[in-house]
């Protein structure tokens, strides 16, 4: 692996971790008193810290080292876990995610990190100030708590029995880990090591001064083992005693390495709530676009192939080529869904996301986030995550309500936001809902007559939906004020962009005083749409089905002229006309020339458009091909792709014609 | 040919303390020009159908499949305002990178590879060969002949065209 390889190994995981350690503050703040997860923040700080020295990233190894020193008196009981300390460790979180941010750009050295440190740090000396007291806790005492005194109640026969070893090293032991290390090693050949204190992590980092205890489960007589300690170089001391379980007092908050339950599950699957080990297998995305352009490439050949063989008439050639094209189906199939992530990716932002606005806003909110399991393509999870914020802000912002406005109109103070996704067909719905005091319609109606956007007219004619859904329109914020929670009107108009580029919806429904709901379609895959296939003059061009809402046929008597515009009457309703020779530029179109016309009709939200071909063709899947960076975007044109015979078709986008 | 370059290049190495540059020459119209062969991914024949984009620049023909990827065709003698001989045998399509982005430049032919000194190169005239300078890299004088040197990120930015256009609608 070259150094920019590691580079990209570290990025991942280190994202990886700090998420981890978002989610697991988050589960800390609700049980303060949990040590399994005092113990997975330790560990997670502790591989960023490892992995950043590492890699030379100085300023992220001290911060989290600073929070390690914090964690460490907290999983010792010399702290204990305040609101002040989990937000600071926050902070620091926050800190180390700016510093991961600047790697890339090689300024992680630039960034001042002093303040933080200075936070950290003053927790983690405050302790150093008082002497005695940390002496009084650092006079060793081997306890279990309940559940692991049961564990080893199980294990004790006649012959089997619980040792407390308590071993010193001299004081002037250089290698004092190693050398804890070794004689755990030792003693490990001789039984079953129960529990040590300290942990075995922080024997190994030679966090203890010159003593540890090692509860030890053994045959054999205890003086032999202490006997085979103390031949260990700078062993100062041994004492040996065997303890009966019952008489040791319970311990309330179980730190240090329970090392028995460890084993005992060793048959089964490590189950933590914090961190899942998967079998998976990191893969670089431009594999994966490779692999997805073969694939495609395949699909194109088959379809040739196809063509040769029907020519033919040769049966096995038929056979084979029905066998190869199930195959390929397959793997089509197979390869678009190692593109496929779970939203869980997008939505594991949200809860830090709420806590912060909520606490900034003085609002309590309960996030409800279901389905985070559902897939999307890869290319549509890296752009869904900021609408979605941006949709969530608005909710908390402006939806739901301060405690006391809520408890004025009878609602529970806590507010409720829900992020919902499932799969419907070939669509993926995601739905932010909030039980605030929904849009107020009047006020939006207002702004858009302001603005000009409509007028007095249309807004009577408009339904209650409508007029919500005018908050698409540019330049539409309806706070007066300028919050720091919300940020500048971003707006929905940049947030419907946003997904429409993905070739999804997206729609809002309110009801004063109840709430609103924000609901977002958008494709399973982005590679292959269906299209219709449509000849003018000599070019044949693609029109996603989506657009197409029907094709009819129109008989040249039928058509009208309208102020310039061709038109035609269509279920009652006039429909406009677009030959699409003049809109493509097309100059040997014959569709002037027919009686018949073949007509396709374009839907664009509301609006319909005739589209005038020469020719339709047949409907077809094919996989969209970008035109490139050097052309890039192309008014009228969505894209490319290769047709069966190897020649470049383009993709229509009709969306903004007439 | 081959010899021809061998022996050129044998030429060419006796100065061997002088950088190198190596060219891929190939012919626009009546006129010859290069670029520097790193600059060149590959190089093929036009013989499949060209796709029309519209809207695109005027100077952009159109869209090809190579091996999968939809890679933008450019002619430039249109580009240059050069004078257009329909396009023969030995026309060819040059595939290029300008900025990351692959592009086909439509060329007469391809005439061969040189190596010329890296000091050999001047920078061009005004207007060279029909050419305004600002998409020439340079000149370089090689026996008798008179080698002109691409800029490519100038010559292919499609940005440059909207102006040219403009430009050349005002002097009309």
């Amino acid at each position: 692996m070259e150094i920019s390889d590691y580079l990209r190994v570290f990025m991942d995981e280190c994202q990886e971790h700090l998420q981890s350690l978002n989610s697991a503050l988050l589960e800390l703040e609700s049980h303060p008193g949990n040590a399994e997860i005092l113990n997975s923040i330790f560990r997670s700080a502790h591989t960023v810290k490892g992995a950043s020295a590492t890699m030379g990233f100085n300023k992220m190894a001290s911060v989290t080292h600073a929070m390690e020193d914090i964690l460490g008196l907290l999983r010792r009981g010399d702290l204990e876990v305040t609101p002040e300390i989990i937000n600071l460790l926050f902070d620091a979180v926050d800190v180390l995610e700016v510093l991961a941010r600047g790697i890339p750009e090689g300024r992680e050295a630039d960034i001042e990190i002093t303040g933080i440190l200075q936070r950290l740090k003053e927790y983690s000396s405050s302790e150093q100030k008082t002497p005695t007291a940390k002496d009084r806790r650092r006079k060793l005492d081997l306890r279990y708590t309940k559940e692991e005194k049961e564990q080893i109640k199980e294990r004790l026969t006649e012959t089997k029995k619980l040792y407390h070893i308590h071993v010193f090293l001299k004081e002037d032991c250089l290698l004092k880990g190693a050398r804890a290390f070794m004689i755990l090693r030792e003693v490990e050949n001789m039984g079953e090591i129960a529990k040590t204190i300290p942990s075995a992590k922080e024997l190994e980092d030679e966090q203890f001064r010159f003593d540890f205890i090692i509860g030890l489960l053994s045959e054999e007589p205890v003086e032999k083992v202490v006997a085979a300690i103390e031949k260990v170089l700078d062993v100062e001391k041994v004492e040996g005693t065997a303890v009966s379980i019952d008489e040791i007092p319970d311990e309330r908050r179980g730190y240090g390495d329970f090392v028995l339950q460890e084993k005992k599950e060793a048959d089964e699957p490590a189950q933590s709530r914090l961190g899942t080990t998967s079998l998976t297998v990191r893969v670089d995305i431009r594999k994966l676009d490779e692999l997805m352009n073969l694939v495609a490439e395949l699909v194109i050949n088959r379809g040739r192939l196809e063509q040769i063989s029907s020519e033919l008439q040769n049966r096995e050639l038929e056979e084979s080529v029905e066998t190869l094209n199930r195959l390929l189906l397959r793997l089509q199939d197979d390869v678009l869904q190692t593109r496929m992530v779970a939203v869980e990716h997008v939505f594991s932002r949200f809860p830090r996301l709420v806590r912060d606005l909520t606490r900034r806003a003085g609002k309590q909110v309960d996030l409800v986030i279901t389905g985070a399991d559902t897939e999307l393509d890869r290319t549509v999870i890296d752009e869904i995550g900021d609408p979605l914020i941006h949709i969530i802000r608005n909710a908390l912002d402006h939806g739901i309500e301060a405690p006391e406005e809520r408890r004025a109109v009878g609602k529970p103070e806590t507010g409720r936001l829900e992020v919902n996704a499932y799969q419907a067909g070939n669509q993926v719905i995601i739905t932010v809902s909030d039980d605030g005091k929904g849009i107020d319609r009047e006020k939006v109606a207002r702004v858009a007559l302001n603005k000009g956007y409509i007028t007095e007219e249309k807004l009577a004619e408009m339904s209650e939906e409508e007029i919500i859904n005018l908050l698409f329109l540019p330049g539409f914020s309806t706070s007066e004020k300028v919050t720091d929670v919300s940020g500048r009107g971003v707006g929905m108009d940049v947030v419907r962009e946003r997904i429409t580029a993905l070739g999804g919806t997206v729609r809002v429904t309110s009801q004063r005083g109840e709430g609103t709901t924000v609901t977002i379609q958008l494709p399973l895959t982005l590679a292959i749409i269906q299209t219709l296939m449509i000849e003018v003059g000599s070019e044949i061009y693609a029109i996603p089905t989506t657009l197409v809402e029907q094709t009819i046929s129109v008989n040249r008597n039928e058509i009208h002229r309208l102020h310039q515009q061709e038109v035609t009457t269509w279920r009652g309703e006039v429909l406009p006309l677009v030959r699409l020779q003049d809109v493509l530029e097309v100059e040997d179109a014959k569709n002037l020339e027919y009686d018949e016309l073949d007509v396709v009709i374009v839907r664009n939200g509301e609006r319909r458009l005739g589209c005038v071909v020469d020719t339709l063709l047949r409907p077809q899947d094919v996989v969209i091909k970008s035109l490139g960076d050097y052309l890039g975007s192309i008014p009228g044109i969505a894209g490319a792709t290769i047709l069966g015979d190897g020649r470049v078709a383009l993709i229509l986008d009709l969306r903004n014609v007439a | 040919m081959e010899e021809n370059i061998r022996e050129k290049g044998k030429e060419r190495e006796e100065v061997r303390d002088e950088e190198l540059l190596q060219l891929v020459l190939f012919r626009l119209g009546d006129e010859e020009f290069g670029v520097n062969i790193l600059q060149a991914r590959e190089i093929e024949k036009l013989d499949q159908g060209l796709t029309r984009v519209p809207k695109a620049p005027p100077f952009v023909e159109g869209v090809i499949n190579l091996r999968g990827e939809i890679i933008p065709i450019v002619d430039l003698r249109k580009r240059f305002g050069l004078t257009l001989p329909p396009l023969g045998y030995d026309s060819r399509v040059i595939i290029v990178e300008v900025r990351g982005a692959p592009v086909g430049m439509l060329v007469d032919a391809v005439v061969e590879v040189i190596r010329i000194p890296v000091s050999a190169v001047e920078p061009p005239p005004p207007i060279t060969k029909g050419v305004d300078a600002q998409y020439l890299a340079g000149v370089a004088k090689v026996g008798d002949r008179l080698i002109v040197l691409l800029n490519l990120d100038k010559a292919l930015s499609p940005e440059e065209s909207q102006e040219l256009a403009e430009a050349e609608l005002g002097d009309a």
